[in-house]
């Protein structure tokens, strides 16, 4: 790992007390993709940005995804802007972001039942809009992937591919740190503080120590997506949010080669994703009022499965090992339904709303986040008077070692790593030896952050196995313990949470061995460990 | 195919999990032809700790200093717990006849005189429990002034003396801790072979000589649960022999070597007591043929048909394979026998893990009447000579209440001895 600080100004701020004021170009909130993407993009065309986010990297949409990177066909009837933009983008992206892709294809299926008119008008809006795709014969199709069902009508191959969301974040945010940016976890915006209609400062304060700081920044980018509402209204802006809910399953083996998308105006349950060695099924779309605190429920689960088995019968009794919701953030034009709302993302420079410095830019997609990324810096340095030109669309994204374990089983078919005394396996069921986290760990610290079991698993596989932390959890906590990392009981606390947090994408879809197992979890932690007796 | 073997017995324990063992252990005592099948390694993750009961009410997330106190509001509140089937008495008598027999078999546990006793875990958290084995039974001697010696071994996974000494020094400010390496080894250190290594008197020495600079700092000592596997005391008192100083097993996630003792153990005496194991066997659906009980089992390629009086179903919950949960309903696995259990799948689990009033299919299982014969819903015996003991029984959330070997001895005691007199006095 390289960590070049070539402008090493903005890191005393993480000592700064009380009242110290720590300036920088641009404030940029939120460590989603776009966020990330936006502090490499400025850092890039030479402007000092620092970036806070509430919790950590990828908590909101950009962690609650499919991962798919989009060839655009999903949209070409409903909504061809965000199609071509989506053809466009994934094109640039496979270029300069590869390690983050696998570049797996997709196919379309429809099965005996789907409307033959959205099937025969398919393939000449690929062709109108030139996204490539071509005719399968579903017996072909189903020798190319054999889950598919055998009510297979219609088959069209398409440029879909498989993205990696934690991994693009990392490399992004250590990309724009190797440039002297500054990436504070935990931080939460608190008040901006305005005068003549620009943000003179924010005030921002650190979720774990407590502690407040004001930053000054020339320029404000507000890239929280379900919460850019929230932020904005801050400096007195509303924004019409609209708060779209989708569930997703994964799960245990990796199901097909490809993408596998339903051949038919988008819906509920008719994607399936491999993501390295596991498939993601989904989602849903429920209109929900707030975007916090979200989870699968177990109507969602069955609902996802039920429309899924169709296309591929083996999901009505493979196994899940977890569930997870995002929030599409949706800038409501007055649609009734969230999937006619269009998937495009919304750019808005406030100062149409007298707050000449600040920026917010919401929605969008996964596929299309260097394009947030760029236009939103486009504004950025209109303001800055900085004429340099976009990079991001030729300059590939270097690949740093800190972002590897992040990927679905890295390491499962690497039969050369044995389980040894000097470099256990911490994580047994995703092989992820103590030497990895110990790189994760020192990374986290570099940037500044606090190594616990949520920031390390954020950056890596644990936890995400078939026994679902009830092993790992305890074994990488005794081995922070021993490091050195926690010195207080605080550690219980941290185990609470990160069991917690595992839970949520468990509780809905108990049944069978995930059953099975989570029952030993709970043996463990509160039969023998009696952990849910342990008051805060 | 080979032929098929057959064997007549008084009673079959279908299950060798720790209920199945008690339900063997008393059968042959009572000089009952016994045969049982099942798979003892589930045995792993037994803490080894006989809990009686440990917290009640659950939403009070407080530990009962004595199980009699909640026992009390539990038989009132609770009609369908096991515990409310059956006296004080009995229950007590199950525990007696259980340390009884593993004393014999070389395995000592110790009850408290008085309630529950709280016993510290590798997390760095105190778990009430009422019968503990000899060699963690010091762990009463941990005073909040104590000068106590935490060792861990390198590579032993999960158990961190300075965790547990960071986690505890507020309110236990004088914990040393030292970390040891096994001489000689490489490769991943599992706790069974290290709890063989206990055994062997060099380990000890070479052990006593890391230990030795703490020895005037510390009057107590507390080291993972390995230390031996069939010759535990021994080993512990031979090290503490060898240091002078009084010392306590800690307790710590699976595979349990406590739990492997416990096996061992039961295998041992149960063998003695001429108990026919049929191991890792698959059953067919066992049949009635009136009053005589039929199971056909196959282990080995071979296949054997048991013909008994009677039957003991102690296969365990999920994990033990005893229930078995689709997407939408809990069966029960070798009968059929209906499963309580609530009415539909969003009422399993409470979205927050560590919930007071604990998850609701915890509560789920076999309802039996009051020595422990299944029952259908109207509360008619299935079976007349069929029982259902151990964690399978409805209504009882051992995980919670802290009520696993309680209810798995008394249900397995209370059955074995029904039946018995059953069939002594022919009725």
């Amino acid at each position: 790992m390289n960590f070049k600080n070539q402008h090493p100004v903005k890191t005393p701020f993480l000592v700064a007390t009380g009242d110290d004021i720590v300036e920088t170009d641009v404030l940029i909130i939120g460590g989603g993709v776009t966020g990330t993407g936006i502090a490499r993009d400025l850092t890039l065309r030479g402007l000092n940005v620092i970036l806070i986010e509430k919790s950590d990297l990828n908590a909101g949409a950009s962690g609650g995804n499919h991962g798919l990177l989009h060839s655009g066909a999903r949209y070409v009837c409903s909504d061809p802007e965000a199609a071509v933009e989506c053809s466009t983008e994934s094109e640039i992206l496979k270029k300069n972001v590869g390690h983050c892709i696998e570049e797996t294809g997709g196919l379309f299926v429809a099965v005996k039942g789907d409307k033959e008119n959205y099937i025969a008008d398919f393939p000449d809006m690929c062709k109108k809009y030139g996204i490539p795709s071509e005719k399968i014969d579903p017996k072909e199709a189903r020798e190319m992937e054999p889950s598919l069902s055998d009510e297979t009508i219609a088959v069209y191959k398409v440029n879909d591919a498989s993205i990696n969301p934690f991994k693009l974040s990392i490399e992004n945010i250590n990309d724009a740190v190797s440039r002297g940016a500054c990436y504070l976890s935990h931080t939460r915006i608190e008040a901006f503080k305005i005068e003549n209609k620009a943000i003179v400062y924010a005030r921002v304060r650190n979720q774990i120590s407590g502690k407040t700081h004001k930053i000054k920044a020339k320029t404000y980018v507000n890239a929280t997506g379900a919460w850019a509402g929230s932020i904005a209204a801050m400096a007195g802006i509303h924004i019409n949010m609209v708060f779209s809910k989708g569930s997703l399953l994964v799960t245990s083996k990796r199901i097909t080669k490809r993408a596998i998308n339903r051949l038919r105006k988008p819906t509920d349950g008719d994607i399936l994703v491999p993501g390295g060695v596991v498939s993601i099924l989904g989602t849903t779309s429920v209109r929900i009022k707030s975007p916090d605190n979200i989870y699968p429920t177990v109507k969602e689960v069955d609902y996802i499965i039920s429309e899924g088995e169709k296309m591929i019968p083996e999901l009505k009794t493979c196994r899940y090992i977890r569930a997870y919701a995002g929030v599409r953030p949706l800038v409501s034009m007055g649609k009734d339904n969230d999937r006619d709302v269009s998937r495009g993302f919304t750019l808005l420079d406030h100062e149409k709303d007298q707050v000449n410095n600040l920026i917010t830019i919401t929605g969008g997609k996964l596929s299309t986040y260097r394009l947030m990324a760029e236009k939103t810096s486009d504004i950025v340095c209109k303001k800055h008077q900085v004429s340099v030109e976009c990079r991001t669309k030729m300059i590939p994204l270097p690949s740093t070692h800190s972002g590897e374990w992040s990927e679905p089983g890295v390491l499962v078919n690497d039969p050369f790593k044995p389980d040894t005394l000097e470099d256990p396996f911490l994580c047994e069921c995703e092989m992820v030896p103590a030497s990895a986290i110990n790189t994760v760990i020192d990374s986290i610290k570099k940037n500044g952050g606090k190594p616990d079991l949520s920031s390390i698993a954020l950056r890596t596989r644990i936890g995400k196995g078939p026994c679902q932390g009830a092993f790992c959890s305890m074994r990488i906590l005794s081995h922070l313990y021993a490091r050195g990392e926690i010195m207080d009981q605080t550690g219980i606390n941290d185990l609470k949470y990160f069991l917690n947090e595992r839970w949520k994408g468990e509780q809905s879809l108990l049944w069978g061995q995930a059953l099975v197992q989570s029952s030993l979890k709970e043996m463990i932690h509160c039969g023998l460990f009696g952990l849910e007796l342990v008051k805060k | 195919m080979k032929d098929k073997k057959y064997i007549t017995c008084d009673i079959t324990v279908i299950g060798a999990g720790f209920a199945g063992m008690v339900a063997a252990a008393r059968a042959s005592a009572l000089g009952l032809k016994t045969v049982q099948t099942g798979n003892s390694s589930h045995l792993y993750f037994a803490s080894g700790l006989f809990d009686f009961l440990g917290v009640y009410p659950l939403h009070s997330r407080t530990v009962l200093q004595d199980p009699l106190t909640g026992l009390s509001l539990l038989q009132k509140e609770m009609p369908g717990h096991p515990y409310s089937k059956t006296s004080l008495e009995a229950i007590l008598k199950s525990f007696d006849f259980l340390t009884r027999f593993l004393q014999s078999a070389g395995l000592n546990y110790i009850k408290p005189e008085k309630g529950n006793r709280s016993v510290l875990t590798s997390a760095g958290t105190f778990k009430p429990t009422c019968m503990i084995p000899e060699t963690i039974s010091k762990s009463r001697l941990l005073k909040n002034d104590t000068n106590l010696l935490l060792v861990d071994f390198k590579g032993l996974k999960g158990f961190c003396a300075r965790q547990i000494a960071d986690i505890l020094k507020k309110n236990y400010p004088n914990i040393l801790t030292l970390s040891v390496e096994v001489p000689g080894k490489n490769g991943d250190l599992n706790p069974t072979h290290l709890a063989t290594l206990f055994e062997d008197s060099s380990f000890l020495k070479e052990l006593a000589t890391q230990i030795s600079p703490f020895l005037d700092k510390v009057e107590l000592m507390g080291i993972p649960a390995v230390c031996g596997v069939n010759k535990s005391l021994e080993a512990l008192t031979r090290l503490e022999k060898m240091t002078g100083l009084d010392i306590f097993e800690i307790p710590m996630m699976p595979p349990s070597i406590p739990g492997l003792r416990l096996k061992n153990a039961f295998e041992k005496k149960l063998a003695k007591n001429k108990v026919h194991f049929l191991s890792q066997a698959k059953i067919k659906p066992p049949r009635f043929n009136g009053s005589e009980f039929v199971l056909d089992v196959m282990n080995q390629n071979m296949e054997t048909q048991i013909r008994s009086r009677g039957g003991i179903l102690a296969t365990g919950r999920f994990p033990g394979g005893g229930l078995h949960a689709q997407r939408g309903r809990i069966q029960e696995t070798v009968f059929n026998l209906p499963v309580y259990q609530p009415d539909e799948r969003s009422l399993w689990h409470h979205l927050d893990f560590f919930e007071k009033q604990g998850h609701l299919i915890n509560t789920a299982g076999v309802e039996t009447d009051s020595v422990f014969r299944p029952v259908d819903t109207h509360g008619a015996i299935i079976y007349e000579n069929l029982y259902a003991i151990g964690t399978i029984l409805a209504h009882n959330d051992w995980v919670r209440l802290k009520s696993g070997s309680g209810v798995s001895a008394l249900s397995a005691f209370t059955a074995v001895n029904d039946f018995y007199k059953k069939s002594t006095t022919g009725h």
